[in-house]
Parts: C-alpha cells; sequence; structure tokens
C-alpha cells in the first residue's frame, strides 16, 4: 500500500453521490406506524391537565407513565426528562408522543391534544448559574498587583446551529422481548446505555445499531439519546414498528445547538506582554444541563488557545434558561473562547499600539511550555513555520499595510489555534475506556469492529486504511459495517475528535498483533483497549495537568470585502496551515478542512440564530442562512506534518480543529475594513450598521 | 386532500377558473413551500389547484416597436437567458434563488405571491410594467402598482389569471441594481433597490427609484422622482438629504427574522443616494 496520506475514493461515496444509499427516513416495514412528538407550547408552565380526544383504534399515546425506569435521559448530567410529566422548561419540550398507522390521522390528533398550562416564570438571561468551573495558573493576583497597567474587553457569541443535511430520525422494532433501534446517530452506545436506564432493563434487552448518517457536527452526540429512550418506551407499549423521524423545522426548533456566550477577558500587562488574564466565560445551557459542563470545560481549557501566559484566573459558569437546551457542536465551546482570546490579543495590541504580529509572537506557545493548565505542551510545536507559511500564501502583511486605509473596506484576518485531540482531561481512561475487536473470518476478511460512526467525515475509509497498510493486505480486505451494539464493543462515541486518533490508535495496534499472529484460514478475534499514556496527568477538581494527550494546530488567514454602503461581507479568499499530526487521507483532511473553515467563518459573520421569549426566529434553511457554493471563498489549505506517538502513523485530530479558527479569522478582517473593533459575533451587517454609529474605534 | 386539473388549453384553464374556486399552481415554488405538510402526506391546499405550468400558450416572449411581452408561464431560467428579457430584470433574475428554483418559477406566480421581498417586483416597478389578466369574461390590463395592493394580495378576481406581462422598452443612461440579502444565492431578501436615470447634459431627464421589503408593497413614489426630473444632476446632488427626507416617509420597514428597521431603512437610503452619487 501507498503512503497513508494518499488518498484513496472514500468507500461510501460512489453509494451517496449515486442516491443509492439508504438513510433511515427511506426504511420501512410492514405493520409500520408512525410517532409525532407533541410539545410544550410554553417556556415555562405547569402542565395543569392534558386533554387527548378518543383515540381511533390502532392509535396510541405514550408520555411518561409509561416509562418503565427512570424518566431522565443519561448523559454526563442527567437533568434531562424523557418526556415532561408536570412541568415545562422550554418551548418546544417533548411531552407525549401519538402513534398510529397513518400520518394524517396522527396529525389530526396531535392538533386536536388540549393542553391547559399555568404559566411560570421564565428566565431568558444568563442569571442562574448551574456549574460553575474555576482554575488558576501562576500567581494571577500578584501578576495583575505588579501590572503597568489593566485592559478588559467583552466577547459575545450567538447560537449555531449544526444544519446536518439529514433531520434526525430513528426506526425502531419489538422482536422476542428486545428493543432494536437503528437511528442516525453518532455514538451508538449513548443511545444504548440511556435506553438501559430508561427501559430498566437488561442490556441484552437493547439493540442499537447506526443507519447511515446525512452529517451531524455533534448534533447527534446526545440528543439521539432523548429520541431513542421515547421510541423505546413507544416500542415497549405498542409491539409494532414504529418510526420517528423530524421534520427540518422540528428538528431545528428544539434539537441541541451552539451555546450562546459571554466571555469578558482582562489582561495584565507588563512591559509590553500580557502577563496575566483574568477570564470569565458564561454559556447558555438552556433549560436542561446534559453535556452544558463538558462543554464549559473545554471553553475554559482554551481560554489561552495557541498563546502562553503565565498567570491564570480563569472561570466559566453554565447558566440554566427557559430555552431549548444547547449540547455538541464540533469545537465543542472552543471556539467561543478561541473567538474572544485571538480578539483579545489584537484589541490589546490596539490598546498598546503596539504592532499586532510582533505582539502575538511574543505569546505564541512553545514546547516545553506550561498548558492553560499547568500541562506540558510536550511535542513539536510548527506553528511558527505554519504562520509564515500562512502570511507568505496569502501576502498578508502587504495586504495588512495596504488595507489600514480605511477607505478600500477590505481587510485581511488571521487566527492562530489549537485543539486538544480527544476527550477532556481524564475522560478517556475513566469514562469511555475505549474497546475494540478485529475479527479475522476464515476467508480472509478483517472485520473492525467498533463503534465509530462515519457521518461523512470519512472515519470509515481511514480506518479501513489504517488496517489495510499496518496488515499489508489491499483495502477490499477489510470490511467495516455501521455499527451494531450487538457486534461491536463500545469504542466510545465518534465525537471529540478522538475517532482517527484513539480508535485508530487502536486499530493499528490491534491490526499490528493480528499480523504477527497470523494464521490462514482460521478465525481470529483480537481485542484492544484503550490505556491512558503514563505521563498523562489531569486534577479534575483543581483542573489542573495535561488536558488532552495531544494538540492539533492551525492558522487561519481570511480577506473580505465590505460594501461601503450596505456593510455585507464577501470572503474572498480563506488559507489556512494545520499540523493534524499525520494525515490519514489527504483528500478527507482536506474535506474537513474546507468544510471545518466553511462553518467556523460562517459562524462569525453569517449564521444568526435568536429567540424571542424563548420562541426561536429561525427555524427553517430559508431563515438560517449558511453559506451556499457561491458564498463560499476559494480556500488554499496545507497540511504540516508532525506525527504523535500514540496516534496510528502519527495521526492527530482534525474535525474540529478546522472550525475553531475560522470566526476570530473573519471577525478581525472585517475589523481591519471597517476600522472599528468587533465584540460579537455573527458579525452581520445589521451589527456593522450600529458599531458604526456607536462605536469610538 | 383536494382536487387538482391539469388543463390541455389555456381556454380550458379559464373555463376550470371560471367556476371561481380554484386557485393557479404555476411553478408551485411558492404554493408548495406555503402548503407543505408532513413528509409523505400530500401538501394541505385549501383550494382545489390548477396546474398552468404546463401550458405552452403561455410560454413565449414576443416583443413589438415598444413591448416586450412576456408570457405568464415562461420560467425565470428562460427569462434570464432571453435576449428579448431587458437587461434590468436579467440582472434581478440572475440573483433570484438558484438554478433549480428558477427553472420552475415564472414571474407572475413572484407577482401574485405579491411578497413586499419579492425580487422581481423591483424591476417591472422600474420599468412600468403591466399585467395582462384574464377571464373568460375577457382581459383587464393593469400597471404593476394597480395589480399589488399589500402582502399576498393582488385585484386578480377568482376567476382571473396572469395572462402576461407586458414590459415597455425603456432605456436608460444609468441603472443600478441591489439585492441585500443574508447570503449571496438562495436568499430572501432585507433590502432591495433599483435605480433607473437618464442624464442628459446633466440634466436628469427620468429618475425611477424603486426599494423592497421597506413597506407592505414596492415603493416607487413617481411624485418624488417628477419633482427632480429637468433638474441637474449638480442641483439634486447639492441637496440629496431632502430628496432622502421624502423618501423618509415611505421607508417604514419591519423588523423581523432577517433583519431590523433601523439597518433596513439606511442600507436603503444609502443605495438611493450611492446611486445618485453615480450620476454625476
Ligand atoms: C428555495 C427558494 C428560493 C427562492 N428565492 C427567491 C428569490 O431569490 N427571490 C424571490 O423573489 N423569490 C424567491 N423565491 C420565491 C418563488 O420562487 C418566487 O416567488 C417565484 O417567482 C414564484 O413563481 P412560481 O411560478 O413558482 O409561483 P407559484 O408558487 O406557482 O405561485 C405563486 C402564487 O402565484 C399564483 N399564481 C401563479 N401563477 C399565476 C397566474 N398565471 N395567474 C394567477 N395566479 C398565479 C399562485 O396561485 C400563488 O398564489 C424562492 C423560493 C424558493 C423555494
Amino acid at each position: 500500500m501507498p503512503d497513508i496520506h494518499q488518498s484513496v475514493p472514500k468507500i461510501d461515496a460512489k453509494e451517496k453521490i449515486s442516491g443509492r444509499m439508504t438513510y433511515v427516513a427511506d426504511m420501512r416495514y410492514d405493520d409500520m406506524l408512525y410517532a409525532k412528538t407533541v410539545r410544550s407550547s410554553q417556556a415555562h408552565a405547569r402542565i395543569r391537565s392534558v386533554r387527548v380526544p378518543t383515540l381511533p383504534e390502532g392509535y396510541h399515546v405514550v408520555d411518561h407513565r409509561d416509562i418503565p425506569g427512570k424518566n431522565v435521559v443519561k448523559m454526563i448530567f442527567d437533568d434531562w426528562p424523557v418526556f415532561a410529566s408536570d412541568t415545562v422548561h422550554h418551548v418546544g419540550e417533548p411531552i407525549m408522543l401519538v402513534v398510529g398507522p397513518d400520518k394524517r390521522i396522527v396529525q389530526t390528533l396531535v392538533d386536536a391534544i388540549v393542553i391547559d398550562y399555568e404559566p411560570l416564570n421564565p428566565t431568558f438571561s444568563m442569571t442562574d448559574s448551574v456549574v460553575n468551573y474555576h482554575y488558576d495558573k501562576g500567581d494571577p493576583a500578584s501578576a495583575f498587583k505588579a501590572a503597568d497597567t489593566t485592559v478588559a474587553y467583552d466577547y459575545e457569541t450567538g447560537y449555531q446551529e449544526q444544519a446536518y443535511i439529514e433531520p434526525q430520525g430513528f426506526i425502531g422494532t419489538y422482536d422476542d422481548e428486545r428493543i432494536h433501534l437503528i437511528g442516525s446517530i453518532q455514538a451508538p452506545y449513548y443511545v444504548k446505555n440511556a435506553v438501559i436506564d430508561t427501559m430498566a432493563c437488561d442490556p441484552d434487552a437493547i439493540r442499537v445499531v447506526q443507519a447511515t448518517v446525512g452529517g451531524a457536527f455533534g448534533g447527534k452526540e446526545e440528543f439521539p439519546s432523548l429520541m431513542g429512550c421515547q421510541l423505546a418506551v413507544a416500542l415497549n407499549k405498542i409491539k409494532r414498528p414504529i418510526k420517528l423521524i423530524y421534520e427540518r423545522e422540528e428538528d431545528m426548533d428544539v434539537t441541541t445547538k451552539r451555546h450562546p456566550s459571554k466571555t469578558r477577558i482582562e489582561g495584565a500587562i507588563k512591559e509590553g506582554r500580557i502577563t496575566a488574564l483574568r477570564i470569565h466565560i458564561g454559556i447558555d445551557g438552556g433549560a436542561f444541563i446534559g453535556l452544558s459542563g463538558v462543554v464549559l470545560s473545554r471553553a475554559i481549557i482554551a481560554a489561552t488557545s495557541a498563546y502562553t501566559v503565565d498567570n491564570l484566573d480563569v472561570s466559566g459558569d453554565v447558566y440554566k434558561t427557559n430555552t431549548v437546551p444547547n449540547g455538541a457542536f464540533r469545537g465543542f465551546g472552543a471556539p467561543q473562547m478561541i473567538y474572544a482570546v485571538e480578539m483579545f490579543f489584537h484589541h490589546v495590541a490596539k490598546h498598546l499600539n503596539v504592532d499586532v504580529h510582533d505582539f502575538r509572537l511574543k505569546h505564541l506557545a512553545k514546547q516545553g511550555n506550561h498548558t492553560s493548565t499547568s500541562g506540558l505542551f510536550r511535542d513539536p510545536i510548527l506553528m511558527p513555520e505554519m504562520i509564515e507559511r500562512a502570511c507568505a500564501m496569502s501576502d498578508y502583511h502587504t495586504k495588512r499595510k495596504a488595507y489600514a486605509n480605511p477607505e478600500v473596506y477590505k481587510g485581511i484576518g488571521m487566527s492562530w489555534f489549537l485543539h486538544g485531540c480527544g476527550f477532556t482531561g481524564s475522560g478517556e481512561a475513566e469514562h469511555i475506556k475505549a474497546k475494540i475487536k478485529l475479527e479475522k473470518l476464515p476467508d480472509g476478511l478483517v472485520y473492525l469492529r467498533v463503534a465509530a460512526v462515519d457521518m461523512g467525515q470519512g472515519a470509515k475509509t481511514t480506518l479501513m486504511k489504517v488496517a489495510a497498510k499496518t496488515l499489508d493486505l489491499p483495502l477490499e480486505r477489510i470490511r467495516y459495517e455501521n455499527p451494531d451494539t450487538d457486534l461491536v464493543p463500545d469504542s466510545g462515541p465518534t465525537v471529540a475528535s478522538r475517532t482517527a486518533m484513539v480508535v485508530g490508535g487502536l486499530v493499528a495496534r490491534a491490526a499490528t498483533k493480528l499480523k504477527k499472529t497470523w494464521i490462514d484460514d482460521e478465525h481470529q478475534v483480537i481485542h484492544e483497549q484503550y490505556v491512558q499514556p503514563d505521563y498523562v496527568r489531569w486534577n479534575q477538581d483543581t483542573f489542573t495537568g495535561d488536558a488532552y494527550p495531544a494538540y492539533s494546530w492551525g492558522v487561519n488567514v481570511v480577506e473580505v470585502e465590505v460594501d461601503k454602503t450596505t456593510l455585507e461581507v464577501e470572503v474572498k479568499h480563506i488559507w489556512s496551515t494545520y499540523d493534524v499530526g499525520q494525515s490519514l487521507d489527504d483528500n478527507i483532511v482536506l474535506g474537513q478542512a474546507d468544510g471545518g473553515t466553511a462553518q467556523g467563518v460562517a459562524y462569525g459573520y453569517l449564521e444568526v440564530m435568536r429567540h424571542r421569549e424563548g420562541k426561536l426566529l429561525h427555524k427553517n434553511m430559508t431563515d438560517y442562512v449558511i453559506p451556499t457554493a457561491v458564498d463560499m471563498a476559494k480556500t488554499t489549505t496545507e497540511l504540516y506534518n508532525n506525527p504523535f506517538a500514540l496516534g496510528p502513523y502519527g495521526a492527530k485530530g482534525a474535525g474540529e480543529l478546522t472550525l475553531v479558527g475560522g470566526a476570530p479569522a473573519v471577525a478581525l478582517a472585517i475589523e481591519m475594513a471597517i476600522g472599528k473593533r468587533v465584540h460579537a459575533i455573527p458579525a452581520t451587517p445589521e451589527y456593522l450598521m450600529e458599531v458604526l454609529h456607536h462605536a469610538n474605534d | 386532500m383536494v382536487s387538482h386539473v391539469i388543463p390541455k388549453t389555456y381556454a380550458e384553464a379559464l373555463t376550470v377558473l371560471k367556476a371561481g374556486n380554484h386557485r393557479v399552481i404555476a411553478g408551485g415554488t411558492d404554493m408548495m413551500v406555503r402548503h407543505r405538510a408532513w413528509a409523505g402526506l400530500p401538501p394541505l391546499f385549501d383550494k382545489p389547484v390548477l396546474f398552468a405550468f404546463t401550458l405552452s400558450e403561455l410560454k413565449y416572449v414576443k416583443e413589438d416597436e415598444q413591448v416586450i411581452c412576456i408570457g405568464a408561464m415562461t420560467d425565470l431560467e428562460t427569462l434570464l437567458h432571453h435576449e428579448r428579457t431587458p437587461a434590468l430584470l436579467r440582472q434581478v433574475i440572475a440573483i433570484m434563488a438558484s438554478p433549480a428554483i428558477r427553472y420552475v418559477s415564472t414571474l407572475a406566480g413572484n407577482i401574485v405571491n405579491a411578497s413586499p421581498a419579492a425580487d422581481s417586483l423591483l424591476a417591472l416597478y422600474a420599468l412600468d410594467a403591466q399585467v395582462v389578466l384574464e377571464s373568460t369574461s375577457g382581459k383587464r390590463i393593469l400597471s404593476i402598482e394597480k395589480t399589488i395592493v399589500g402582502p399576498g394580495k393582488t385585484v386578480l378576481h377568482d376567476d382571473e389569471m396572469v395572462a402576461e406581462i407586458r414590459i415597455p422598452k425603456t432605456r436608460f443612461t444609468h441603472t443600478m441594481f441591489r439585492k441585500v440579502g443574508g447570503r449571496r444565492a438562495d436568499a430572501i431578501t432585507k433590502i432591495g433597490f433599483v435605480g433607473c436615470a437618464t442624464v442628459n447634459e446633466g440634466i436628469i431627464r427620468d429618475l425611477r427609484l424603486v426599494f423592497n421589503a421597506v413597506a407592505p408593497v414596492v415603493v416607487r413614489e413617481k411624485s418624488v422622482e417628477a419633482l427632480h426630473v429637468g433638474h441637474s444632476v449638480k442641483n439634486v446632488l447639492s441637496d440629496t438629504d431632502t430628496l432622502m427626507h421624502h423618501y423618509s416617509e415611505h421607508i417604514k420597514p419591519i423588523d423581523d427574522q432577517r433583519s431590523n428597521q433601523h439597518y433596513r431603512k439606511e442600507a436603503a437610503l444609502r443605495l438611493a443616494r450611492h446611486f445618485l452619487d453615480t450620476l454625476a
């Protein structure tokens, strides 16, 4: 097999492009019923009564009284009910399912159900903290005391919707006392474990199979557990195949999104350097905590992004509001923080009236430096050459001089960033404990038994390549079917930029073992389990130590032109350099790069989502504006090799890295073009008009 | 579920409409969205529907000395590439929707849908387009302004349909079209502007300023325009504030999920001012 980075056709490309691929919405069974969710119209209210019309023969309602086990969806923090019982906490909260054979009648019944609410006081502001984290590095108090000067700025980010092309959905059957769920999901075992708790049943009674996923971006990490639990309760009651597929508007209205955030950063400056930072980030968790605490962890750990600052006082809160719960989204808290930090470094340099580029370079993290959480950057950091290359490709320095003229309305912005690969802290070792199996059949075909999901990102192709190359077999001899919890061990959810590095690492190790012990015509099974590298030490209570075993690094340069009259922003070009350790397939990594920067840059200037009194205003693809091909700028991307010892062939994470730097790069470019500071994203023309009228510099 | 008719001829279509209870579907790109139902169920039409998109008699672009006549079922993509389509209208169509939608949507649909944000209306208002309405009892020819009376409201009778759109041939020395949408394709207009003018030896001979998405109907104030015709560009430019003041009264945008009043109003006036600046 040629070098691992050389691209092969993605193994699922033909079926997908030709339209032959089957998604969960395409599946059907004889006797199948359709489910539709009855939802709260109130942001916060007590349910006084629910009046269900007389149900025709063969139609059912399913609600919290039908749950055999706990009425809570098992996530990281278990506070999210499967069905609302006496109180609703956000508009769109599920109250019951209506199930039956004819969609028209199901819809009529849904419309005829009358819920009597006693309104309660809703909260929409970020005031009610439900999670609070704090950590220090060094001695921030002394550094602030000794400072020549201090500067503080505030930053805000809005919602972001994953906007996967395929809405959420499941189909389920009930056979032989077993519940079998097939869904568009990122984490088969999250669903299985949640359903076991809700059903209070034997683990063997639940089988979860991943259907081909049409995009996820984190949106199918924890939310499908809720749907899976609801469907399981319905299957247990009705014992017929049931389909539960969301419509686009329903999906956008009720599923998890990126947390809106507010960040305040205060810097202590001495002799032209930032000696300490005091940072507080607040994120809007919505009505239930779910994963928000973990999102907050990643956000606060990203506090210094690609820089080193010796003294830190970092804290954060998750606030509960009566809005749709927010959750996992590519980047997982890091995009909010990295946006704020990158803007802050620029704003401080401007305040000090020093060259921004030199000022940033002074603070760039180096191998051997301590991370924000006092861990160690052990591996080489290629940022200096990656930055220089990105500047050369984009002609950054010439352009930033030329665009300093406020008349030209052009701007160029650059962001530097890192992304921790894998679960935060001891997550891999203590919570996930990934296991995989490599199974060789007598005919010589090798099956990857992993729970990792290919949601379009190319996991199947890359993991199969790792196995094929290690075994020295042609790719055709490797098999990787959509995970089925009856067949695959729990290798963890497909999240946190962990799949290539962690699961791929296990595949490489198993393949090495299989190769050594290979016996022709025999059925052989190799098991592997994740072992945390010895040197990784993490204290979750104090947030100190190595938050991640490895980091991927990146540089984005974005050039924009702003229309003088309307302040519309046109993104002209995006240049990027990335260190993802070792690319396992160049086209796949470049695909992640294009998609990630598209999503990250759009987060910074284009994608607007707001709510009014807890009701989302943007709930279809007309109103929630993501870039089209016409909006997408040209991209130029170069990859750097910097192999990580424990990743397969040196691979680190690539999935999230490519998103996290987009927003600050475009915001900085816009800032240069209009000559005013951008403190909030998305930097829409409406926002820029306001800034032009009210801001001073 | 409602019934539907697919007429073979235009005459048959008019006869079906005579009963007064059918709704016309041209391309359906507004109708199908508005009446969408749970996937897999038929659309939720409130009245029987008449599918008119297949009427080849209404697919044409003709012209005489003065007027270009566009058959009501001509799709936008055809218009985009047709050499007889007025340049300004072509410019507008080029940024409407996306190719897939343009192949199955019509000017007539854009008119009768009567959205204050409809794009083609900018050009049709600026070019003094006329709409030919027809029923079994005859034809009515109305100006575009008289056709549309409010958001989603037209003066069409239940038995009438749009047969043709007529656009007088006009030459201008200056035209400008700008659509501000949330993005560069497939976007609903936040605010749109068309300016047309003829300037001769420094004197404004013709001036037309049209705004959409800033009021319940498209804004074109012929009386304000007339005040400036016959004046020198220099004069007009020396006091754009007065002109802007006139428009200020008519530009009354709303806050919605796509934009806000403040931005809409300011962007609209800035575009108009920018257009006037180009006349110098
Ligand atoms: C993805 C997408 C993008 C879009 N982008 C844009 C855009 O950029 N700009 C824009 O302005 N619009 C846009 N639209 C809206 C729509 O495409 C246009 O309004 C289009 O011109 C409607 O034409 P149609 O033939 O599809 O109308 P239909 O949906 O068939 O009809 C619309 C209305 O007109 C009536 N009607 C149609 N023809 C006649 C007739 N001959 N006589 C009487 N009544 C008639 C119908 O009864 C209905 O009330 C978009 C729509 C979609 C789905």
